[in-house]
């Protein structure tokens, strides 16, 4: 049996030696991919958004107030225009991310108490963008308003003043926010494909009835699944090493169990493979339907868009997904640093899936007598 | 040949093979429903917070009162410390915990500053950032509150006590997309990439379908008609079925979800037909270099999310190194994404597109040159012999 095991884990090393393309699937491929993800994401927060400004007043007040919120690291303030219109256009043209319009009669009217009003208009339909911005311009202008009113706040001070704690990614980095979930998506369709075009080849070249001659079509199965378990743990451990040891970020619970819980996924992912390929044993098809399975798993881990908000729909299919769990996981113990009793229940969830092995070796079985 | 007789040869081997209708067919409608699943419900609601309220005064309860009639929180408990609350948002109960001090009515009646603790979940940024904006909106609304209705006690008049509160204030206006609304902010582009992204998987797995055929000295007709004949023929069927795709996407699909469309109709197609002809062409090049049909899809799938990413509608392109930029520009999505948004979402003029409308031509261009090129190298290679 044992052997059995062994010998397709070997027939299995000498395939892949001999194809560039399954090589660069265990290493070339995903590493470049990962690499572009955090190359994009790089910079982790946004600097100097370009933003135009319409400085009707011209004032030194108005002046002033411009060169606060320029002085921000968030927001440069790259165009400056006479008209409102010219600066709208600026906006839709996406040359820009914010209109600022300083009102006639700004200065002289915050003398006379009439508390005028500095107009900001953000383009919105870059929600992050939009959020960064307005986060920005609303510190610059508390800032400047503070120090205007400092005499008279002396003696009507706020009554209500906030601690607002982040708890978790306290630097509210979005690199890490993005990429500790991307770097994950990327890994699992990676799986999925290199499974399927390990069993698709096979099958395509007509060569399954000798490789599974003989019998013990498990052990076959999972010695021929062995290199890609190996060499994508590996790839795995190494992002989770990358994230929180080369970077730094912190990691609260125990890292063994996450590896462990990251391996279990694994295992999930590479039954998830084989069940899409049993459906037909056609190579290109099941291509498909892995691409369909793991294209779009990202936006339902519930990093981008909460799951607590999703419609019942999303949630049904968040469930197929093992990286889902996965994700849970990595948060809870990488941030919460949670009690590993807390999370075992998301390990024996992810676990279910390994009963897809069954249907899948019946399914060879079956394909094999034939 | 005929051209027709090319035509309906094309047509056979594309529509006779299964991976390929699948991807251009049933693909593009299946993730049109998923994709949008996860944000249908468009924005961040009712998010479960605990309240400790160590004063228990009637201040105290407007305070929660207001709290909890905020769309985006849901006051589920009310926990007796901090570190009960703390346990629960351990366990998963609740994503944020607010706290009002003791004395928290004692202070402000003796015109003591009083600090309310908000904390929320950093883990997740739309989570962190509604739980915020709305306690600190309803905290800082009932210290407006109370602070005019001190300078009144003190007579000062309404108008000047309404103003005493800043010098000056704003007007925070948001434009397009005014109720963030993460639909709103993702189908529309994302839609574009699965055109983009499905279309280059169809052409790549027949061409690549094509160029294995090749080796093994089938395709008879392949070898004998005009190449020109060929890249027509596929532009008209392709070009076809997105089509109709498009309209789907851009027409039902948006009204589905309530998704707002400026743009005029025919400057909205013609930019379209722009970005299919780029792809389309894309699609002939990549399938010219595959060298067999299941090189495709892959190679397609795994450029998905950086180029979801490196379009600059998520991240800023401002944020991302110069050298992502210009390779995102190298595929028609990215330009196609920029300029559609700016249309459709954003209300510009068509000559505030233009420089992504030429790069789509032009990459149109180059890529069926490319596309014809190597096509012609494959067949040279496989007729000698």
């Amino acid at each position: 049996m044992f052997k059995a095991f062994n010998e397709a884990f070997i027939k299995e090393l000498l395939e892949i030696k001999s194809s560039f393309y399954k090589i660069g699937l265990l290493t070339l491929f995903p590493l470049f991919v990962f690499g572009l993800i955090v190359a994009i994401f790089y910079k982790g927060v946004a600097y100097e958004m370009p933003v135009v400004a319409v400085d009707l007043d011209k004032s030194e007040l108005s002046r002033d107030i411009l060169f606060s919120i320029d002085s921000s690291s968030t927001i440069d303030i790259k165009y400056r225009v006479e008209t409102p219109k010219e600066a709208a256009d600026l906006l839709k043209a996406s040359t820009a991310y914010g209109l600022i319009i300083v009102p006639k009669g700004f200065a002289k009217d915050t003398q006379l108490l009439k508390q005028p009003k500095i107009t900001f208009m953000l383009n919105t339909q870059y929600i992050l963008v939009g959020k960064i911005l307005k986060a920005a311009f609303v510190k610059s202008l508390n800032a400047m308003a503070a120090s205007f009113d400092e005499v008279r706040s002396l003696k009507n001070g706020d009554p209500i003043e906030l601690q607002i704690t982040p708890y978790f990614n306290t630097s509210k980095n979005y690199f890490y926010f993005l990429v500790s979930a991307l770097l994950p998506s990327i890994w699992q369709m990676f799986i999925v494909i290199a499974v399927i075009v390990s069993f698709g080849t096979l099958f395509k070249d007509k060569k399954e009835q000798e490789f599974f001659k003989g019998g013990h079509i498990s052990m076959k199965i999972f010695g021929k699944l062995l290199p890609y378990t190996i060499v994508y743990m590996f790839l795995g451990f190494g992002f989770l090493y990358y994230l929180y040891f080369y970077l730094g970020w912190e990691f609260q619970g125990s890292f063994g169990f996450l590896l462990f819980g990251m391996f279990l996924t694994l295992l999930a992912y590479e039954a998830a493979a084989l069940t899409l390929f049993v459906t037909g044993f056609d190579y290109a098809r099941s291509l498909s339907l892995g691409a369909v399975y793991t294209a779009p798993a990202f936006a339902f881990l519930g990093i981008t868009f909460p799951a607590s908000n999703m419609n019942s729909l999303a949630l049904f299919w968040r469930d197929m997904l093992p990286i889902s769990k996965y994700m849970e996981l990595q948060i809870s113990q990488a941030n919460y640093g949670a009690a590993m009793v807390d999370d075992v229940s998301k390990l024996f969830y992810i676990s279910l899936f390994l009963l897809l092995f069954i249907p899948v070796v019946i399914r060879f079985k079956q394909r094999l007598q034939v | 040949m005929s051209f027709f007789e090319v035509l309906r040869s094309e047509a056979k081997l594309i529509f006779s093979d299964i991976a390929i209708v699948l991807t251009i067919i049933g693909g593009v409608i299946l993730y049109s429903f998923l994709y949008p699943q996860p944000y249908a419900n468009e924005s961040v609601t009712s998010l479960r917070v605990s309240v400790v309220d160590l004063d228990r005064s009637d201040l105290s309860r407007d305070l929660v009162f207001m709290l909890d009639a905020t769309p985006q929180i849901d006051i589920v408990r009310s926990d007796l410390s901090e570190d009960d609350a703390k346990a629960a948002f351990i366990s998963g109960d609740i994503k944020g915990i607010i706290v009002i001090p003791k004395n928290f009515k004692k202070d402000i009646y003796q015109n003591r500053t009083t600090t309310i603790a908000i904390g929320a979940d950093a883990s997740y940024f739309l989570v962190y950032g509604a739980i915020v904006e709305a306690a600190s909106k309803a905290a800082l609304t009932q210290s407006a509150k109370i602070k005019v209705a001190k300078l009144l006690k003190e007579s000062t008049l309404l108008e000047a006590a309404k103003k005493e509160y800043t010098p000056f204030s704003f007007n925070l206006i948001n434009l397009f997309n005014k109720n963030n609304s993460y639909i709103e902010y993702v189908i529309p582009a994302v839609f574009i990439l699965i055109l983009q992204q499905t279309l280059l998987i169809g052409l790549g797995i027949l061409g690549g379908g094509v160029n294995e055929s090749l080796r093994s000295r089938r395709l008879k007709y392949f070898v004998n008609a005009d190449i020109y004949q060929i890249i027509t023929a596929r532009f008209i069927i392709f070009g076809g079925i997105f089509f109709i795709h498009m309209l789907f996407y851009f027409g039902y699909s948006f009204s589905l979800y309530n998704i707002v469309h400026i743009a005029n109709i025919y400057e909205l197609l013609n930019f379209g037909i722009a970005f299919l002809a780029a792809s389309i062409g894309l699609g002939i090049f990549l399938g010219s270099l595959f060298t067999s049909r299941e090189i495709a899809t892959p190679t397609i799938l795994f450029s998905s999310l950086p180029l979801v990413f490196a379009a600059g509608f998520v991240w800023p392109k401002e944020a991302m190194p110069e050298i992502i930029n210009y390779i995102a520009l190298l595929f028609p999505s990215t330009s196609a994404i920029q300029g559609f948004l700016k249309l459709n979402q954003m209300g510009a003029e068509f000559n505030m597109v233009l420089d992504n409308y030429i790069t789509l031509w032009i990459q149109a261009l180059l890529y069926t040159i490319l596309g014809y090129y190597f096509i012609n190298k494959q067949r040279k290679k496989y007729v000698k012999i």
